[in-house]
């Protein structure tokens, strides 16, 4: 495994240590103070690190393509998306004021009319516009998967899940298109953005599977196979929200649920991780040695 | 005459030729030398498509387990197979198109050394 990916994996996996800590406190107790103080604090430092990882490794993996290359584009687009997921956090941690030095006094009060409160604001960047940049990205990345015939025939079942998602999608549309006449500020419509992104999205992770399993096991593969593990995992999030919304999931399990996010946070980081590992071991002398 | 006109045949009439004019004229090259250029370009020609006649075996069998060895590492094991099918051997040709789309020139460039590194 990579050094930077398993760095980003052995911080992860340290992190929900401490959280399943936290979740047996709360199922012991009964009681919401540490696990609360757990994602505030500790989830949302976690979130920071994850994205600024995400964001610089996408950088310095844009850096190594000059500007007439194909991927490019598309690295700068997954830039663009770490860097919305890196302000959105910024922007609600700072709004929300969870963490223990109070960020608040360092925000300008937001007084205008086109979002609910700044936490919205930071909800909209972090979530569509960073999903249609990296919508952006992928697509790209399968025009040129597509170019080399690299992505295998979608199976029965791989057709099915994506009439299930575009299914769910357009229901979602149907519920929200009425709410349209109503008094909704931009931000609200913008999140309703939120789930035909995630279908694209996920439609997008669902070739970019199968190029993965076609191809096999490699550095680059596992570049693309990280971004369908932070996109399903995503949809799996959300999926839980709607649960949870719809008081389908028991008290403990909304609080296990939770933990879902942390996830895409570590997968949507070791994506670019794993490209430039790809990139920079052409100048390693480990593996020139293996030959 | 603009100012920009009148400043560049200034600098063409006070520019001097770098090269001498006697070294200007190009004398015919000698067939063996000819005939080495030929046998190293037939040679690079080769290796570059993995072609079966190609004399230089041993070579080439060096460029395709390096070739094979990058695909493996940074695509996956079935790559070299899924790119080229069960027959044609992996050549640098086949593989430094895929390898520069997704890894980029610079990256690419440093690969294609250290494969030909010693041939």
């Amino acid at each position: 495994m990579p050094r930077f990916v398993r760095s980003i994996w052995i911080v992860t996996a340290i992190h929900l240590a401490i959280g399943m800590v936290a979740y047996a406190h709360f199922l012991i107790f009964r009681r919401y103070e540490f696990i609360a103080q757990y994602f505030a604090i500790l989830g949302s430092l976690f979130f920071l690190l994850m994205t600024a990882a995400e964001f610089s490794l996408a950088l310095i993996c844009r850096s190594w393509f000059d500007a007439d290359e194909l991927m490019r584009f598309a690295w700068s687009m997954i830039a663009l998306a770490g860097l919305a997921r890196l302000a959105g956090t910024g922007i609600r941690i700072g709004a929300d004021g969870h963490l223990p030095w109070d960020l608040r006094q360092w925000f300008i009060p937001y007084r205008g009319e086109l979002f609910a409160n700044l936490g919205q604001l930071g909800m909209v960047i972090g979530g569509p516009l960073s999903m249609a940049f990296l919508a952006f990205g992928l697509g790209r990345v399968l025009s040129i998967q597509r170019r080399f015939r690299l992505p295998g025939s979608l199976t029965h079942g791989d057709k099915a899940l994506i009439v299930l998602i575009l299914a769910f999608s357009i229901s979602q549309l149907a519920i929200n298109l009425p709410l349209l006449r109503g008094q909704n500020s931009l931000g609200t419509i913008l999140l309703w953005m939120s789930d035909p992104l995630l279908a694209l999205l996920l439609v997008q992770a669902v070739l970019v599977r199968r190029s993965v399993i076609r191809i096999g096991q490699g550095l680059l593969a596992k570049c693309w196979g990280m971004f369908v593990v932070a996109i399903v995992t995503t949809s799996l999030g959300d999926a839980a929200i709607w649960a949870n919304n719809h008081n389908f999931l028991p008290e403990s399990l909304t609080a296990l649920s939770w933990y879902i996010w942390f996830i895409p946070a570590a997968a949507f980081a070791s994506a670019p991780a794993y490209q430039l590992a790809a990139m920079s071991s052409t100048r390693d002398l480990h593996q020139v040695n293996a030959l | 005459m603009s100012l920009f006109s009148k400043l560049n045949l200034e600098l063409r009439r006070r520019t001097h030729s770098v090269v001498p004019a006697e070294a200007m004229l190009l004398e015919p090259a000698s067939a063996p030398g000819l005939n080495d250029l030929r046998e190293r370009l037939d040679r690079w020609g080769q290796l570059w498509s993995a072609g079966k006649e190609s004399p230089d075996t041993s070579a080439q069998e060096l460029i395709t387990e390096r070739l094979t060895h990058w695909m493996r590492l940074c695509f996956g094991e079935r790559m070299p197979t899924s790119l080229h099918g069960n027959g044609d051997p992996v050549s640098l040709s086949s593989s430094m198109p895929i390898l520069t789309a997704f890894l980029g020139r610079r990256a690419t460039r440093e690969l294609s050394r250290r494969v030909l590194q010693g041939i």
